[in-house]
């Protein structure tokens, strides 16, 4: 071994070694093939592209039909229509029918707004329950009962709907008819407020402890520290949480078509029964739609719209989750 | 109601008749150990007897028996784990938030028990206010974190910004933030919130305020800030500081207590106050040969 030219600092010329060190030399470069770390990332690789895969496949296959479908229908005719007689006449012909999408829409927003009344404020009162008066112990027992409310399937919630909360609201509001869109709405709450609620807890009991005992510390009691200094603090999971919950609302399918019925209606009365956006999907795809047909293709129009509302909904709700956050 | 008024009258100040009475907690002022110099011994503003915490079975602290003096700076210092912080948090019941804590003992405010069957909480936290060992302000504007005690207390008030502006300027932020009220208050560097954290406290107009090692997050230069601005605090306020930093407490208190923890034979760890003087003596002359061993870095 040579001795090496001595330089105060930095690479030698061969950029391997620096010159200063007089000692043994160590190899570095790689001993042995690491085979299961390339497999691994391959399947990971894998996984990841399959589901972005499988989403744009989605996407293609649900808006391809549309330009078909809009060849025959003007889009302003079917975004601002009020009359939707899509189920009816003959079923190859595209001129006995209205187009218009709006009773669909309607019957969605109005039995999602129910929904909404119900779940937000149940659904937060648990959570600010859960997380600033319950005990450890009371916590632990509730929160996984709760959770199982989201567990019951929706055609279980559809039959309650149907069976024992439309009687009961018909005696209370003086309404008859099997169908109507409270009783749906209110059910449909019920359904997501473990969403609402469970996930509004753990951002609220993601706040810090030292923002409540400052709180304390001022003299604000249980009730204060809760609805000024924990809410506003969690407000980015609670937004998010909502957001998930109205998601759930307007996709939701069992409970609005079991209980709401089958007739589109253009109506924001609560009392009437209206057919929701997902609740045509379901009727005319277990029925009868011949492949090619208009109402085939109205199925892909009514199913886009849809998309592109939960889509604009999670746009909003990520909007707002920035706005909100904290950093503490 | 005046300040004075609201800072002397309790509600257990009054019996039924109206008249200013003994009220039932009402604990004699502890005159010091043979330590205490008599001359200028702490007027016992908040005064402990017998003091005992536990946590569940744990009993963390034992035997504190100690007077406060208003306004000035005290200080206690101790090892880790030798209970002082846990006194601390006696002085304004944030004890009473944690599981299992339960207080044995004495902790009278102006002669009045603290832990007594009528004591609101709310009022004794109103009158003894606290600043955290991290700056804890809340997700709010600058402003909105100063108006928060007041408005939690519905304290009235007649001008809200300018009670704001009092409480920044005495915690000497308000040059440095009255461009930006309405901005949020985590955007402050840390020194800053800190001081938010203590302008916070005082715009409630407390008598004591309690500070739990509010330095140890800090800088030295935001560091020297706070130690300035509590100097000139306890012009007006008393101060009660747990701190880490010898030093510090030699800096700024007037007096000090020593806390040690030592073990039984069973092993249990109970904190105890070895000794309570002016921080000359404690720093100087201590009298306890554990304090000795403790600020000239023997042990802890």
């Amino acid at each position: 071994m040579t001795v090496r030219q001595t330089r105060r600092s930095g690479p030698s010329a061969s950029g391997d070694h620096f010159v200063l060190w007089q000692g043994p030399s160590v190899d570095l470069t790689q001993q042995r093939r690491r085979m299961g770390e390339r497999v691994i990332k391959a399947f990971l690789v894998g996984a990841a592209l399959l589901s972005v895969v499988v989403t744009v496949g989605i996407v293609v296959s649900l808006f391809a039909p549309l330009t078909e479908f809009f060849s025959h229908v003007g889009i302003g005719e079917f975004l601002f229509g009020t009359e939707w007689t899509v189920g009816f006449g003959n079923k190859a012909s595209w001129d006995d029918k209205s187009w218009g999408v709006l009773p669909l829409v309607t019957a969605t927003f109005v039995m999602t707004a129910i929904a909404l009344l119900v779940a937000v404020p149940l659904g937060l009162g648990a959570a600010a329950f859960l997380s600033e008066y319950a005990s450890p112990r009371a916590r632990k027992i509730l929160k996984p009962i709760l959770e199982i409310l989201a567990g019951i399937p929706t055609v279980a919630f559809g039959f309650i709907a149907l069976t024992v909360v439309t009687p009961l609201l018909g005696n209370i509001f003086q309404f008859n008819g099997i169908f109507n869109m409270l009783a749906p709405g209110i059910v449909m709450g019920f359904m997501i407020v473990p969403t609402v609620a469970s996930l509004s807890e753990d951002a609220m009991s993601a706040v810090p402890l030292a923002l409540r005992q400052g709180s304390y510390a001022l003299g604000a009691n249980r009730m204060k520290t809760t609805v000024r200094v924990v809410f506003p603090a969690a407000l980015s999971g609670i937004v998010a949480a909502i957001v998930l919950g109205i998601s759930r609302a307007v996709g939701e399918t069992m409970i609005v078509t079991i209980g709401a019925g089958l007739q589109p209606k253009m109506t924001l009365d609560p009392t009437q029964g209206a057919q929701a956006m997902t609740g045509f999907i379901a009727q005319i795809a277990s029925g009868d739609a011949p492949e090619g047909s208009p109402v085939y293709y109205s199925l892909f129009a009514v199913g886009s719209l849809l998309f592109l509302l939960t889509l604009l909904i999670n746009m909003i709700s990520i909007r707002l989750v920035r706005k909100y956050r904290q950093a503490y | 109601m005046t300040r004075a008024e609201h800072d002397t009258v309790t509600p257990a100040d009054k019996d039924a008749t109206g008249e200013i009475a003994q009220p039932p907690g009402h604990v004699e002022v502890w005159r010091g150990n043979e330590h205490s110099p008599v001359e200028g011994a702490p007027d016992g503003v908040i005064t402990l007897k017998d003091l005992e915490v536990y946590y569940g079975d744990f009993r963390a602290v034992t035997d504190v028996n100690v007077q406060f003096g208003s306004k000035e700076i005290t200080a206690l210092i101790g090892p880790s784990g030798c209970g002082k912080s846990t006194v601390l948090r006696c002085l304004n019941r944030m004890n009473d938030l944690v599981p299992g804590a339960r207080v044995v003992g004495t902790v009278a405010y102006h002669g009045v028990d603290i832990y007594g069957p009528d004591v609101d909480v709310i009022e004794v936290r109103r009158r003894v206010g606290m600043v955290f060992q991290k700056p804890n302000p809340f997700p709010k504007s600058i402003y909105d974190n100063v108006a928060y005690g007041p408005r939690v207390t519905g304290m009235k008030v007649d001008s809200m910004d300018e009670l704001v502006e009092r409480a920044l300027r005495g915690a000497a932020l308000w040059d440095e933030v009255k461009d930006k009220l309405k901005q949020n208050a985590f955007g402050l560097s840390g020194g800053q919130q800190q001081r938010l954290c203590i302008a916070r406290a005082i715009a409630t107009s407390p008598e004591v305020i309690l500070m739990d090692e509010p330095c140890s997050a800090l800088d030295p230069i935001a560091t020297a800030k706070i130690e300035d601005l509590m100097a000139e605090l306890a012009k007006t306020y008393t101060i009660i500081i747990v701190t880490h930093n010898m030093q510090q407490a030699a800096r700024v208190s007037q007096r000090t207590g020593f806390f040690t923890a030592e073990a039984d034979e069973m092993g249990h760890r109970t904190g105890r106050l070895v000794e309570f003087d002016t921080t000359e003596h404690i720093f100087g002359n201590p009298s306890d040969e554990r304090t000795e061993a403790y600020i000239t870095g023997r042990f802890g």
